[in-house]
């Protein structure tokens, strides 16, 4: 099989076909670096491209499976890419701002990056995103929006936008990102494709620009969940760099994502994520519900006022974080998110205080929730992809500001660090996906994991890469 | 908070933190603590007790971890 066509398929088999040595590893990297030039400049998920790193990479790969070794790499050969927070040896870790770009490139790669290198991929580029990571839309004023490739007068969400865009567009087929309040899911799900967030606390996130130290989490994209096991047990492993990772060892879920799901008690979450969610999410829930045979209704209490609290605390912590330059260069940040910023550097910090207490105070609660349901099924956004610069959504009735309010129904989630697999679900719109949070309890990723995959199996959901071509 | 309120926290809180607030900043900054000001509210309304503290170092709590009796799950 030639290179372009498996670098429109899975992971999986392009590291098959590359241990087998009937495709090169230089030639997935030549694939994905050519289909990034043909592209990308209609996408622009990339706003780095490593391709003198890629291919001395590729060519020291190809070299090992050529001597017989590098048989047990179940990521051999195949391109990745990664949200620009990452640090990149050699590349300056931008996170999405003009000021970060002033300072000198990192002298190490992440650690997941490294993870990834040694599971035999190839690192090619690295991602579009909101600044700092504040944002849902990946409209980026520094380096221009990434646009949705299924339809390129949306948006791709964000914050990890170029990360989804490139899977979506096949560009490659994984790429990491990271979620504080649904910036992998939200992406994936306004992209059609796959996306993890693995409980809080798993994945160590030493070597990233944080953004919520309290809330932040990484994690992959792909376009299978079986892809996306791959990746995500090829990046377990505690790190004592960070002082939020607990190391639990591996938990290793490609081997056993396609168990049976029976027995498994499901949900669908009811309340608020119904009531934020337009008819096109709430059809996708449904139809995932019934290939689960999921009857039962769930509400989580006070989500509400959980969906308040991840808003202060993210408000307070990253305007913290960069409280130097806000009172230095203010006019530098991204005009979508400054004022948030500058806002947020005044709360009183018993406001903080007390989202911080309601945080453990909800995460008792659901837990008691999760005695009696090992998945709860959700919208991962409250409708498709608006378009690129639309400042308001109307959800059954509510008008709302469109910027903050594509993560209402992510954001309750990830403020107890419960694992989230996003899968896309078609046609319940006329032209766009939208995507399904599907959760379980802490350290449970292979459930959602398994879950995925079987809805994937049964045809319920899909990440196809859209037919963008270079004339479009 | 009353906007008026609002307006003069900002103003007075931006001082005393050395934080300029350009003119052109100043309304957005406004709104936005306004709106933050409404999700502290949001926040001050559930009852918490006194033993419900914040975890300072968050760490998910999954039902296996719960006191008392036995899960039951059925995997």
């Amino acid at each position: 099989m030639r290179a372009g066509a498996l670098l429109a398929g899975s992971a999986a088999a392009i590291a098959a076909a590359v241990q087998a040595r009937t495709i090169s590893a230089a030639a997935m990297v030549d694939a994905s670096l050519a289909r990034v030039a043909a592209i990308d400049s209609a996408v622009n998920a990339f706003t780095d491209v490593v391709a003198e790193r890629a291919r001395a990479r590729a060519a020291a790969l190809d070299a090992r499976l050529s001597a017989g070794e590098g048989d047990a790499l179940p990521l051999a050969g195949v391109p990745f890419a990664v949200k620009n927070l990452f640090d990149v040896a050699g590349l300056t870790t931008r996170a999405g701002s003009k000021i970060e770009r002033e300072k000198a490139p990192a002298i190490a790669d992440a650690p997941l990056i490294a993870r990834l290198e040694r599971a035999g991929a190839i690192l090619v580029g690295a991602l579009n995103m909101d600044e700092y990571a504040y944002g849902f839309t990946t409209e980026n004023s520094h380096d221009g929006p990434t646009r949705n490739p299924h339809d390129l007068a949306r948006i791709a969400g964000g914050s990890s936008g170029g990360s989804a865009a490139a899977v979506a567009a096949g560009e490659v087929p994984i790429s990491l990102g990271s979620d504080t309040n649904g910036s992998i899911r939200v992406p994936a799900s306004l992209c059609g494709v796959f996306g993890l967030k693995p409980t809080y606390g798993r994945l160590p996130r030493n070597g990233t620009h944080p953004f919520v130290a309290s809330l932040d989490h990484l994690g992959p994209f792909a376009r299978s969940a079986h892809d996306l096991a791959l990746v995500y047990d090829a990046l377990q492993g505690a790190d004592c760099a960070d002082p939020a990772c607990v190391d639990r060892g591996i938990e290793a879920t490609a081997a056993t994502i396609g168990e049976p799901i029976d027995g498994l008690r499901i949900a669908v979450l009811g309340g608020w994520f119904r009531e934020r969610a337009d008819g096109s999410a709430r059809a996708a829930v449904d139809c995932v519900a019934t290939a689960l045979g999921a009857h039962r209704e769930v509400e989580l209490p006070e989500v509400e006022r959980a969906r308040a609290a991840a808003f202060l605390i993210t408000n307070a912590e990253g305007a913290a974080l960069h409280l130097a330059d806000l009172r230095a260069r203010a006019a530098d940040f991204e005009p979508l998110s400054r004022d948030r910023f500058l806002a947020g550097a005044l709360l009183p910090a018993a406001w903080v205080v007390a989202a911080q207490r309601l945080r453990r105070w909800f995460a008792l609660r659901v837990a008691e929730i999760l005695r009696d349901v090992d998945v709860l099924i959700a919208p991962a956004t409250p409708c498709v992809a608006p378009a690129i610069g639309s400042e308001w959504l109307d959800i059954q009735g509510r008008r709302l500001p469109a910027r903050p309010s594509l993560g209402l129904l992510t954001q309750p989630i990830s403020f107890i660090g419960l694992p989230v697999c996003a899968v896309p679900v078609w046609g319940c719109h006329a032209t766009m996906p939208v995507g399904v949070q599907i959760v379980a309890a802490p350290w449970r990723e292979d459930v959602v994991l398994r879950v995925a995959h079987h809805l994937q199996r049964a045809g319920v959901v899909d990440a196809p890469v859209t037919s963008l071509t270079a004339s479009r | 908070m009353d906007p008026q309120r609002i307006e003069a926290y900002v103003d007075a809180a931006a001082a005393a933190l050395e934080l300029p607030l350009a003119p052109a900043h100043r309304p957005g900054v406004i709104a936005y603590f306004a709106l933050a000001a409404e999700l502290a509210d949001s926040v001050a309304g559930a009852r918490l007790g006194i033993a419900d503290d914040a975890a300072p170092v968050f760490t998910p709590i999954g039902p296996d971890d719960l006191p008392g009796r036995d899960r039951g799950s059925s995997r």
